[in-house]
């Protein structure tokens, strides 16, 4: 617990952040962007545990929004996934590419 | 010796997940994403936050993996051979996501954060009142139950937002019920 510096943690959350904006510009399935959010969403998460103990040790704030946002990434995912099941039931695809019906 | 476990979880993690990213067959996908929550969440144990970690392992490991898998099994023809992974914007999302992890780095960098080596709780013991009144000082010896204090007691603010939060997980898992229900016509 001692030693390591705070900015190495925020540069773990920093990595983590651009894998998973690389996985949602990248990928081609749904489920795999749905994977890249959920792994910037948690870069997020260490951003705030990290500054909560090593910045501003005596607020809970940033527990309490850890916990609010893993509550809504799991909202989120369960959504998400019912969202690209009906997809797959329309189209019989999970590409985000072949989902272009509002392309006009 | 602590320090270098941090590293190699950290190292572990980036690896999983870089690989959670790329690799074609989507199962494997979902068990290097797996691994990288198991990394996330001791990274979570060096942060002090054991109710977090545990939290972390349960949830995403527990449960979003397993939703992921079954929505694998669901949509299940992108699994075959010939399919490729990425989509035609390979070379410009790695462009975007370099910058973008280059900016907040040396944004990091110039930041007032690279002074701070320890952690304040380092210097505390249980008979320094911290400043603002609010006895936080046991804090880090029994994290849960200050974290539930912060959650539901009125006079910390946040009682109406968990009360809402679980609405709000309510109606979406309604919700994605609805949408994932086969149309009856």
């Amino acid at each position: 617990m001692n030693g390591i510096p705070l900015v190495h943690f925020l540069y773990l959350a920093a990595i983590l952040f651009g894998v998973g904006m690389f996985g949602v510009l990248a990928r081609k399935n749904a489920i795999s962007v749905l994977m890249g959010i959920e792994l910037m969403l948690n870069a997020v998460n260490i951003n705030y545990l990290a500054f909560a103990r090593y910045w501003n040790w005596n607020s809970l704030t940033g527990p309490v929004f850890v916990v609010f946002v893993i509550t809504i990434a799991a909202a989120e995912a369960a959504v998400a996934l019912a969202i690209i099941i009906s997809i797959y039931r329309h189209l019989r695809t999970a590409n985000v590419d072949d989902a272009h019906y509002l392309r006009g | 010796m602590e320090n270098m476990i941090f590293y190699i979880i950290a190292g572990v993690t980036v690896a999983a997940s870089l690989l959670a990213l790329t690799v074609r067959n989507l199962f494997h996908c979902a068990l290097f994403l797996a691994m990288a929550m198991f990394g996330i969440s001791g990274v979570f144990l060096f942060l002090n936050s054991d109710f977090l970690a545990s939290v972390q392992v349960l949830i995403y490991v527990g449960a979003v993996t397993v939703i992921i898998i079954f929505g694998i099994s669901l949509t299940r023809n992108m699994m075959d051979e010939k399919s490729k992974a990425m989509n035609g914007q390979l070379l410009f999302s790695v462009v975007v996501a370099l910058i973008l992890g280059g900016i907040i780095i040396a944004a990091i960098q110039e930041s007032p954060f690279v002074g701070s080596e320890h952690p304040v709780s380092l210097a505390l013991s249980n008979t320094v009142m911290p400043a603002g009144g609010a006895d936080y000082s046991q804090h880090f010896q029994n994290g849960v139950s200050y974290l539930a204090g912060a959650l539901l007691k009125p006079e910390n603010g946040f009682a109406f937002a968990f009360e809402f939060v679980s609405i709000l997980l309510l109606s979406a898992l309604v919700g994605a019920i609805v949408i994932a229900r086969k149309d009856p016509s």
